[in-house]
């Protein structure tokens, strides 16, 4: 092959390692295109965490949380949302949200429980963490492209 | 002494008056305010848990909560209960009008010792002491409280039999005594025994047994008494009365006791969706058990704390987790 040659394909190879990058970056993620369902989520507080402590949920689920209060009065902040529940131990709590807003959001207790009481945090995960699988997506890609670029 | 001199003593002594003034005035308005922590039963509950007043004279109160969620409120009172927030103290004024020993207790619940948060307000003075308006029904009809009731006596219902068509029937009913201390079991078969009822069959005559518990209350009392339940007894016998409520594994193994410590003597809450262990049992057994408590149960003594229509409301509503009081069948 001449040298002009090569470096022609070496061009080409890496324009295709660009494509493929710009295709991980903007390719529509499947989670988008999942119908929205009825959730009912039942969380347990007691002092001084959450029962699940993590929550996840698909975008434009219609989410209805349910708390319950197993030792003394708790609530339920969740943050992005903005929504506040409190419950009493014998008296359930519902609330149903829309998850319109993708991404994680924390939820703290919004009654005083006791000495640990800040540190009863949960978590809402709605929708699939994007952002986090295509930067992977864009490693495993440089990994590969690192490989072919010393190959020669 | 220089006029220097003089001049810092008097400017001096101005500013400690004004101060001390200020002070003893704010001491002087404040000496008769009682402070009361509450702190969960296992923490020591309300402190100070007994208090001296006079009739007429206000007793000012400063309510503080010192880990989660109180509340306050004086037993047999219709003062509206006062909610204690950790951080938020309140200020309040009780006057009595009667002498008497009144009970205050915790209204939010606390753990599984909330129910023993409670203190005694002894009230002195001139005037009749509130008389109670005599011994509760149970006493005056000499039940023994823990006899066993077992309702096997009549077939037991399928379902929930339905107040509404039990109205449409035309069962004829029986002369009964005291309507509230007959069993709906023991009912049912007083109605069997009316050969004029031999048409209907056993459903029908629990639909009637129904209508006949449903003509006892009202809509009224049925609302204070879910309002009352929801607070006080769905922790424990669950919220839709089938004995599931959220301390009842802690309550059914009580040598696995972690908030209440061990030594408590505690069993499985009652279910009242149960039909065996209810449709034996009269309603002035269910109000006795009420206002007297469990005794090594776990079960409360309500008496101090309800008045004698609350605690009927409470039992009036306990009967629809067995029967069906919607208007329409």
């Amino acid at each position: 092959m001449t040298p002009a040659a090569l470096s022609r394909s070496r061009a080409l190879g890496w324009a295709a390692w660009l494509a493929a990058a710009i295709l991980i970056l903007a390719l529509p993620w499947p989670a988008f295109a999942r119908t929205p369902a009825d959730r009912v989520i039942r969380v347990e507080g007691r002092r001084f965490e959450y029962a699940p402590g993590t929550v996840a949920v698909n975008m434009g689920d219609r989410v209805t949380l349910e708390l319950v209060a197993t030792d003394v009065v708790h609530g339920l902040h969740l943050d992005g949302y903005n929504l506040t529940l409190t419950a009493e131990p014998g008296q359930t709590a519902r609330l149903t949200f829309v998850a319109d807003r993708p991404g994680t959001f924390r939820f703290r207790c919004s009654t005083t429980c006791g000495p640990l009481h800040p540190f009863m945090i949960g978590q809402l995960t709605v929708g699939t963490n994007d952002f986090f699988w295509r930067a992977a997506g864009l490693i495993g890609l440089a990994a590969l492209a690192a490989v072919w670029g010393l190959r020669r | 002494m220089t006029r220097e001199t003089l001049a810092r003593l008097i400017l001096g002594g101005l500013l400690a008056g004004a101060l001390g003034l200020s002070l003893a005035a704010y001491g002087l308005a404040r000496r008769d305010v009682i402070e009361i922590h509450g702190r969960m039963a296992e923490a020591g509950g309300w402190t100070p848990a007994a208090l001296d007043a006079t009739v007429g004279q206000p007793l000012r109160l400063r309510l503080v909560a010192d880990d989660v969620v109180h509340g306050f409120a004086v037993g047999q009172m219709d003062w509206p209960a006062i909610n204690l927030l950790p951080g938020r103290p309140v200020e309040t004024m009780l006057t009595f009008d009667r002498p008497g020993r009144y009970t205050f207790y915790c209204t939010r619940w606390c753990g599984l010792g909330h129910w023993r948060m409670r203190g005694v307000i002894e009230v002195a003075g001139p005037g009749a002491a509130a008389a109670p308006a005599g011994p509760p029904l149970y006493v005056q009809l000499g039940l023994d409280l823990d006899a066993p009731r077992p309702a096997s006596a009549a077939p037991l219902p399928e379902g929930r039999p339905s107040a509404s068509r039990g109205a449409a029937l035309a069962v004829e009913v029986p002369e009964l005594g005291e309507p509230r201390g007959e069993s709906p079991a023991a009912v049912w078969q007083a109605l069997r025994a009316q050969a004029a009822n031999e048409s209907f069959d056993d459903a029908e005559l629990w639909e009637a047994v129904a209508w006949l518990w449903r003509s006892q209350t009202t809509p009224a009392a049925l609302a204070e008494g879910e309002r009352l339940y929801a607070a006080n007894c769905a922790a424990c016998h669950g919220e839709a009365g089938a004995g599931d409520g959220v301390f009842a594994p802690e309550l059914a193994h009580p040598a696995e006791h972690t908030q209440m410590g061990a030594g408590h003597q505690t069993q499985a809450p009652t279910a009242f969706t149960d039909p065996a262990g209810m449709l034996g049992v009269s309603p002035a057994v269910l109000h006795g058990k009420l206002i007297r408590g469990g005794m090594g149960t776990g079960m409360p003594a309500w008496g101090p704390v309800f008045t004698d229509a609350q605690a009927w409301a409470l039992i009036d509503y306990l009967w629809t987790f067995q029967f069906d009081y919607a208007a329409s069948p």
